[in-house]
């Protein structure tokens, strides 16, 4: 955009009329000349008369673009100013510079910091600020930070934040962060508003603005964005992108699968060393060779001699990005879990009740305590109430008729506090019991996720065979049966269940070949309920006798444990973690991060249930290994989690400046004429280009110089 | 030396110019002009072989028969019998063209005029027969050869009763001399040549072939040949009277360019015929012209086959 100092000049365009007035005028009566004959003056008028119309033009535009630019190169032209009126009035500026501090900042090439090349640039910036304008700092990384909420004037106090900004080990957010650059400016209508964005240009932390729709078109139009990219090309950059274990839960001394990804963001081959360290004992030592652009999953079988939380850490050799060369997993190591099945009481003729007999089998095929994933206890009702429910993984209710009241009111708080109960029904259930008890039950503290109906089907008759439908593949119990060649649930036949009708917040996870619901489950507080339309046994369904009626019981359970606590490998730099227990004489949590002295967190009592306790942290922002000491009366439990860079930061691949919609670019290399600071005030004021101009113009003079008398030549020659 | 003191008796044309009769015009064309020159530039064409003899110095070695000289070794002279009567006609264009006027003290038409009446003038003088014919579309006039001074008479009053109109057909006009002249003669041609230079050159060759000797005066104003003007001009032409407006300073190098060529055209293909061609500007004295023509005839620029 071109603006004028003196724009008053400009007037004098009007004398562009001059140059046309003249052509047309000299286009005289002309003078009778009587002439022998006019053959060969046709001739050479065919021969000149084009030539001649197209210098005539060309003169007067010459003459009209000498007179162009004299006028604007007076009226003193910029360039390249987008803030119209306000460009040189003297206005002062207001603006952001946003500093990437993101992961992919960390690299180091060719012996250059990129982080610490945009902390000069963003100097640079500030250095140019005048006494009048205000400004702030952003950082870009993931959720981004506004170092200053409002516009300073203290260009010390900016430029020592810019010094101290640290390096961050997340992602970005560049349409949070520069939403808030531009709510900030926005309102300061009479300052020329600027946003500089300083980065390295990453295709991940363009995508999500460019595809986040009309981000761009709805900033002011006012407001300059300015694009400062640093760094040059893509260094090649190796980086572990994911460490898991292929099963949810691992048992001590039983041997687990670890899985290791590494990728290759460059394009050439690259052969390395992975090495796996547990509590950092160096278990592995893996050459590999990842191919150029791919990844490459790498098996490490581990087994874990312990119980309690475990560290496990994946690394390479450190590259020009050392910061996603590592990554960490933190590993519960569960002893062999203890499960109760609540089982019809012996018949009056003192014949124990066999209904739980699948379930027990399922649960411990071996029937073994050590070794074994879940040690089974077999009790009834009456003999529950003597027990710590607490103790146990998962309670399971089986043909139950009723319950006894106060094992009603222990199960509702077990649930509550996180434990897991599944009620499978059968003949005995008395669904009025079940309704009445379990479910409209004041104070909110029901178990039944669905209210109980009369029975549907003949299991003597097996008259009709009906058969899960409509899988909940996304939930854990059924999830492993979502790949091909794992068993087909489906299969199994039901001849009689009860019809039920699911609470509002409570989910089908499977329904009957008909359409009524087969499986519901519903959370309750920190736990859950898994109510099963039909019997454990074989009585009503054939399902126990099948193959996936097994995996179906474990992995609802192990679904279940895996969501307790903190484990996983996703939570990312700076993200808040947060922990409901309930541990009633729980009174200290101590954070022990990777690095730096423990913190003790405050411990906040949760409404609703008894006993539970929330505590929080935002103390996230280092990769590593966090440790979470849960001191209570009976000795100090032990939590962990992982923090871990998010894995798409280590792509390096540049996104094309030119690409970039609405942002005006400002490339700037060390060492080139013009310094940054030059180019950030030709982005205030523009560029003076009245030079430019008036150089053109004597160019423009000298060509109509030429051009205008180019015939005069002829003229010596015809007198000669 | 002495050439420069010839020049220096020219008449001066504007008081050539000042003198109404044509007779009396040429007679001091002539006198002022040919005073002097040793030879006539006419000679006879009726020639008939005599016999040979030996050379002797101070024969011309143009007369030499160099056949017989290969066949012999010897140097011989051949002799002829030259007739007396050279049969001369003038042939004067007399289109519009020919009444252009620029600086000069005559139009072209009176020029070349003049220029036919001192030539008729020298024929007649020295006993041959000359006759005059008028041309602009085709013949207006046609005067047959005869001799004797009381015959310039007839040819002055038929070249002042002469005026410019009408356009110019050389070719018609050569066709039609060609049919008059039954003997060899000489031509003599006074045009400015405002026709197609192809059409002129064929026709002039064709009475070449006829072994007519033939003489080509290309009169043309000094404006024709220099296209001094500046302005924008409107050119009306003196033939079809057809305008065109044209910025004379621009068109300036491309016309001349065209005259150049045009010159350099006739020049070169009519000497190649054998025919004698003379650029006659106006704007010099006559007897300049004049001169020029005798001295290349006496020189043998142009040899009558």
């Amino acid at each position: 955009m071109l603006t004028f100092g003196h724009p008053l000049f400009l007037t004098g365009l009007l004398t562009a009329a001059v140059p046309i007035w003249l052509h047309l005028s000299y286009r005289r009566t002309p003078v009778p000349k009587d002439f022998p004959s006019l053959r060969l003056i046709r001739l050479s008028v065919e021969a000149v008369v084009r030539r001649l119309k197209l210098r005539n033009w060309l003169l007067l535009a010459l003459r009209l673009l000498v007179l162009l630019l004299l006028v604007i190169g007076l009226a003193r032209p910029y360039l390249g100013s987008t803030f119209g009126s306000l460009a040189h009035t003297g206005a002062p500026a207001a603006f952001v510079v946003i500093l990437d501090n993101s992961l992919s900042m960390g690299v180091t090439h060719q012996g250059i910091s990129l982080f610490n090349s945009a902390k000069a640039k963003a100097l640079e910036i500030l250095e140019r600020m005048g006494p009048s304008d205000k400004a702030s700092v952003a950082l870009l990384h993931d959720p981004g930070t506004l170092l200053f909420t409002q516009l300073s004037w203290d260009k010390q106090d900016l430029k020592e934040a810019v010094r101290n900004a640290p390096l961050s080990y997340s992602g970005t957010n560049l349409p949070g962060v520069l939403q808030a650059a531009v709510k900030l400016v926005a309102p300061v209508r009479s300052y020329k508003r600027i946003v500089y964005l300083i980065t390295d240009m990453t295709r991940v932390a363009w995508k999500p603005l460019l595809e986040s729709g009309d981000v761009l078109g709805r900033i002011d139009a006012g407001i300059e964005l300015v694009l400062i990219p640093v760094g040059d090309g893509t260094p090649p950059n190796l980086a572990v992108a994911e460490v898991s274990l292929d099963q949810p839960l691992v048992m001590k001394g039983r041997p687990a699968t670890l899985w290791v990804t590494v990728a290759n963001h460059g394009d050439r081959a690259r052969s390395t060393r992975l090495s796996v360290l547990v509590d950092g004992d160096k278990k592995h030592d893996i050459p590999i060779e990842v191919e150029g652009r791919s990844r490459q999953r790498v098996k490490v079988p581990v087994t874990f001699p312990a119980e309690g939380m475990v560290a496990v850490t994946a690394h390479l050799p450190a590259d020009s990005l050392p910061h996603d060369d590592v990554r960490y997993l933190a590993v519960q190591v569960l002893p062999p879990q203890k499960v109760l099945i609540l089982k019809p009481p012996a018949d009056r003729d003192g014949t124990p009740s066999r209904d739980d007999l699948f379930l027990r089998f399922a649960l411990n095929p071996l029937n073994r305590s050590e070794g074994a994933t879940f040690v089974v206890e077999s009790r009834e009702p009456e003999e529950a109430l003597s027990l710590r429910l607490a103790d146990y993984t998962a309670v399971y209710l089986v043909n139950q008729r009723q319950l006894p009241e106060p094992l009603v009111g222990r199960l509702a708080d077990y649930v509550l506090g996180g434990g897991y109960c599944i009620l499978f029904l059968g003949s005995r259930t008395d669904p009025d019991w079940y309704n009445s008890a379990l479910l409209d039950t004041p104070g909110g503290r029901h178990l039944l996720p669905a209210r109980l109906f009369k029975r549907v089907g003949n299991a003597v008759s097996k008259a009709i065979a009906y058969q899960l439908t409509d899988l909940d593949t996304g939930h854990p119990a059924f999830s492993l049966f979502a790949t091909e060649g794992n068993g087909d649930p489906r299969r199994a036949h039901v001849w009689e269940f009860f019809q039920v009708q699911p609470n509002s917040g409570a989910l089908v996870l499977a329904r009957m070949s008909h359409g009524l619901p087969g499986l519901v489950e519903e959370r309750r507080g920190q736990g859950k309920v898994l109510l099963v339309a039909f019997t454990a046994d074989t009585s009503w369904t054939n399902w126990p006798l099948k193959p996936t009626f097994l995996p179906f019981l474990h992995q609802s359970l192990a679904g279940m444990l895996g969501r307790r606590g903190l484990r996983g490998e996703a939570i990312r730099p700076g993200m808040p973690v947060s922990m409901v227990v309930q541990q009633e004489d729980l009174h200290k949590v101590t954070l022990v991060p990777p690095q730096g002295l423990p913190v003790e967190l405050p411990i906040r009592r949760e409404g609703g249930a008894e006993g539970l306790l929330h505590f929080s942290t935002t103390r996230t922002e280092l990769p590593g290994f966090y440790r979470l000491l849960l001191e209570g009366k009976e000795g100090t439990r032990t939590e962990a989690f992982a923090v871990n860079p998010p894995p798409e930061e280590s792509d390096l691949e540049r996104f094309p400046v030119q690409k970039v919609p609405r942002f005006r670019a400002l490339a700037h290399r060390a060492g080139s004429a013009t310094s940054l600071g030059d180019k950030v005030q030709e982005v205030r004021e523009g560029k003076d280009v009245s030079r430019l101009l008036l150089w053109l113009l004597l160019v423009a003079a000298l060509v109509e110089t030429i051009v205008a008398n180019r015939p005069s030549g002829l003229r010596s020659e015809a007198r000669a | 030396m002495d050439k420069t003191r010839r020049l220096s008796r020219f008449l001066d044309p504007k008081v050539l110019a000042s003198i109404a009769s044509m007779e009396i015009r040429a007679r001091s064309v002539v006198e002022g002009a040919i005073e002097g020159l040793h030879k006539s530039p006419f000679k006879g064409f009726n020639v008939e072989f005599a016999e040979y003899r030996s050379y002797v110095p101070g024969d011309p070695i143009r007369d030499i028969d160099w056949k017989v000289f290969a066949r012999t070794d010897k140097y011989y002279i051949k002799e002829h019998e030259e007739e007396t009567n050279l049969s001369g006609y003038l042939i004067l264009d007399t289109s519009g063209s020919m009444s252009f006027k620029g600086d000069a003290a005559f139009n072209k038409l009176e020029y070349a005029a003049t220029l036919a009446a001192s030539l008729a003038f020298l024929m007649l003088k020295q006993q041959d027969s000359v006759g005059l014919v008028t041309f602009a579309e085709g013949v207006r006039k046609i005067v047959r050869p005869k001799s004797g001074m009381g015959h310039l008479k007839g040819i002055c009053r038929e070249l002042e009763a002469t005026e410019p109109t009408g356009a110019t057909d050389i070719g018609e006009t050569l066709d039609r001399v060609a049919e008059t002249m039954r003997k060899r003669g000489l031509l003599i041609m006074f045009s400015d040549l405002m026709d197609s230079a192809d059409a002129i050159i064929r026709k002039a060759r064709q009475l070449r072939t006829r072994r007519h000797e033939i003489v080509l005066f290309h009169v043309l104003d000094r404006q024709e040949l220099t296209f001094p003007f500046e302005d924008t001009i409107l050119f009306r032409d003196l033939e079809d009277r057809s305008e065109i407006v044209a910025d004379a300073y621009a068109l300036r190098r491309e016309y001349l360019r065209r005259v150049q060529h045009l010159v350099t055209t006739f020049q070169s293909a009519l000497r190649r015929a054998g025919i004698d061609y003379l650029l006659a500007d106006t704007s010099r004295p006559i007897e300049a012209s004049l001169r020029q023509f005798f001295t290349r005839r006496m020189s043998g620029g142009v040899r009558v086959a």
